[in-house]
């Protein structure tokens, strides 16, 4: 006799997990939603009115200072996660492929460390580095490398610098997952026939680690995309983020209303960002495999029915 | 066993703000430069010893805990001073709407029991239900308070709101970098567009910002009018925004970072700024503080209760506190800032840079109160509109 195991449903393991995204997530976002169609109520502090729902927030989002931040935040998140990709496709590769499997443990731990402080005290640490009379700055003038001091912090550059040393790790790890589940024996496959290394990476690790690239650049331009703390610190002025704009108006202007409306447009745009990329990518995902498509000569159609009775 | 009889004590975001950006920063800085360290020391006053901490805590027959959760600015009460009075928790709040909105949403179960708000916000507050009505009777300390100090116009007969300290706004400046003596806000306009161009820093506040333009040009800076607000913002953001380096409230305690040539201040940060020069062992006299002239800022943050506050007899014996002329003068040592205390100048003889706390009377003839009315939104358009320029 055999006892069955009584099941539960199958969707009782997304219970938890839904739940969670509901209460924190869509709930919120639903939230921003409606609130985006009201108005606010005069001189509340924050009431939002939503008797007459309309359009009119998403009429004063949409004027040239928006479009100018917008501007900003794209080249900011744009630029920023391309050089993540960029800086740690190699650190990725190199945990994955090249390094001892002892030592690997060690070496992930090393780049998970920076999270055990918090994110703003890591980026004002980076100001005392690069501030006038900052580290770098000290060091060039003492070294007779430079006579005044040099000015890194409050500029583009320190924004750049910012936002990849905080997303970094973000990138570095769905790339390694990716190339560590990679076998071996393909890249040796690839130069058994006659593959240089150029070739192997370029039509056999890269192609492979497609899935791990993409959730980097997800993982990364989503939150930096909506990141305006660490470009205004590194970046004073320069460091202006679209993400202000919303907290503005939440926080200063008390008009959750229009804030809710900038806030919307904002995801729409990143969504957008996004799915441009991702057209982009399967159309040269295709255009490389059609040129890359072997042509086999004209076989005779074998007969499968023979080869099993023979 | 619950701990619910925690104080709490709500500020203004304003308040909230300084006091948690203040906290955070020095925190850090504690941690990671000796520089810095002992910048932080230096604006503690050195008036405490560390081994004085919690002496007191439990050791009164009150019926109650002498534990307060704060909302409250960054940095804003000498640490030794709360750790001498009790367990104090300092949430922190960045500007007055800030704290506002997270009251009013809470509807009174943030568990704050302290708050310390900026005086135009306090009728807001009052409309809401957000703050406790105050029973003066059980401040008997209220009357250390100098009369110019009680009764204001936001809250008259002090019903919800007792004077934390006031200040005001001006500039400091680098004289290695800027020549040309800074008297006006003219000239910091003047310098800020020539030899501070691109090394100039304005307070991170809609209002303030603003009134650079407002307190040079002899217009109220609580102003209503339409032409004001845009001649206001056709001159910041076309003529004004590209010389800004950044938005920056507290310019004072990164001094020792040489950030800026030129930057807006606040009295007391700014004062912070170069006692922390001189304990790192830089030249204080490279930099020039000015108050702002002819007309600049008066703010007056507040102590009081928030609604649902569950520690009120906690939160109650902590403004008594504070309103020690001894210990408001500990504090003074630590923000820099005027507590309003009968005579607490005349107590203060031996305080550094006491110009920059303590003012004359015809300085205080030039400061007005800011208002909340119905240019605020405008004021965050125009605020928005510079940055976005500014951000080029």
């Amino acid at each position: 006799m055999t006892t069955r195991r009584r099941r539960s449903p199958r969707f009782a393991q997304a219970i938890p997990s839904s739940l969670w995204y509901a209460a924190f997530f869509i709930i919120p976002v639903i939230y921003v939603v409606v609130a985006s169609f009201g108005m606010k109520v005069p001189g509340s502090a924050g009431q939002v009115d939503l008797s007459h729902p309309n359009f009119h927030q998403y009429g004063r989002a949409f004027n040239s200072t928006f479009f100018m931040v917008l501007k900003q935040t794209m080249r900011t998140s744009i630029f920023g996660t391309l050089l993540c990709v960029l800086i740690a496709f190699p650190v990725a590769y190199f945990l994955a492929v090249k390094v001892s499997e002892r030592r690997r443990g060690l070496l992930l731990a090393v780049l998970i460390v920076p999270f055990f402080t918090n994110f703003l005290i890591r980026t004002l640490a980076w100001k005392i580095v690069l501030a006038p009379m900052g580290l770098i700055s000290n060091f060039m003038m003492s070294h007779g490398l430079r006579h005044s001091e040099i000015q890194l912090l409050d500029t583009r550059f320190a924004v750049q610098l910012g936002v990849v040393y905080n997303y970094l790790p973000l990138m570095i790890f769905p790339l390694f997952v990716a190339l560590d589940r990679l076998d071996p024996a393909l890249r040796e496959a690839s130069k058994d026939l006659g593959a240089n290394r150029i070739r192997t990476f370029a039509s056999v690790t890269l192609p492979l680690a497609m899935p791990g690239i993409v959730a980097g650049l997800v993982l990364v331009f989503v939150p930096l995309s909506g990141d305006y703390i660490t470009a205004a610190i590194l970046g004073g002025a320069k460091g202006n983020m679209a993400g202000a704009l919303v907290a503005a108006q939440f926080l200063q202007a008390q008009d959750p209303a229009l804030g809710a409306a900038i806030a919307v447009v904002l995801i729409f745009f990143i969504l957008a960002t996004l799915g441009a990329f991702a057209v982009v990518g399967k159309m040269t995902a295709e255009a490389l495999r059609r040129r890359r498509a072997v042509e086999l000569p004209n076989v005779p159609a074998v007969d499968t029915k023979k080869l099993v009775t023979a | 066993m619950s701990n619910d009889d925690k104080v709490r004590i709500l500020m203004s975001r304003a308040t909230a703000n300084r006091m948690a950006a203040q906290v955070s920063r020095r925190g850090f800085l504690g941690l990671t430069g000796a520089a810095a360290t002992a910048a932080f020391l230096a604006a503690c006053g050195g008036s405490s010893s560390s081994n004085s901490t919690t002496a007191i805590d439990g050791t009164e027959a009150t019926s109650y805990a002498k534990r307060l959760n704060f909302y409250a600015w960054a940095e804003y009460d000498d640490p030794d001073l709360m750790k001498k009075w009790g367990d104090i928790q300092i949430t922190v709040f960045n500007s007055n709407e800030e704290a506002i909105q997270k009251l009013a949403g809470a509807k009174g179960t943030d568990g704050f029991d302290i708050l310390t708000p900026t005086g135009p916000y306090i009728p807001q507050m009052v409309k809401q239900d957000l703050l406790e009505p105050l029973d003066l009777t059980r401040i008997h300390n209220f009357s250390n308070l100098d009369k110019v100090y009680t009764n204001q116009s936001w809250d008259p007969g002090n019903k919800y709101s007792v004077c934390k300290d006031w200040g005001s706004t001006g500039w400091i400046y680098d004289t290695t970098q800027v020549k040309t003596p800074i008297n006006s806000w003219a000239d910091f306009i003047k310098v800020a567009q020539t030899e501070a161009s691109g090394n100039t820093s304005v307070l991170d506040a809609p209002p303030d910002l603003l009134g650079i333009y407002f307190w040079a040009n002899g217009i109220d800076w609580t102003t209503e009018k339409k032409e004001d607000l845009d001649a206001a913002e056709a001159f910041m953001v076309n003529q004004f925004a590209k010389h800004i380096k950044a938005f920056d409230s507290f310019p004072g305690i990164n001094l020792t970072q040489g950030q800026y040539a030129l930057s807006q201040v606040f009295n007391g940060d700014a004062r912070q700024g170069l006692l922390s020069l001189e304990s790192a062992g830089q030249d204080p006299t490279r930099y020039k503080w000015g108050l702002g002239s002819p007309a600049t800022e008066l703010w007056m943050d507040n102590w009081c209760i928030p609604k649902g506050a569950k520690n009120v007899d906690a939160a109650y014996d902590w403004i008594n506190y504070i309103l020690e002329p001894a210990n408001s003068l500990t504090d003074i040592k630590f923000h820099g800032y005027h507590t309003g205390l009968k005579g607490i100048e005349d107590q203060a003889a031996g305080l550094k840079y006491k110009e920059m706390v303590f003012f004359s009377p015809d300085q205080v003839s030039t400061m007005h109160s800011g208002a909340i009315n119905t240019s605020q939104d405008r004021l965050v358009q125009i605020y928005n509109n510079v940055k976005a320029k500014a951000g080029g």
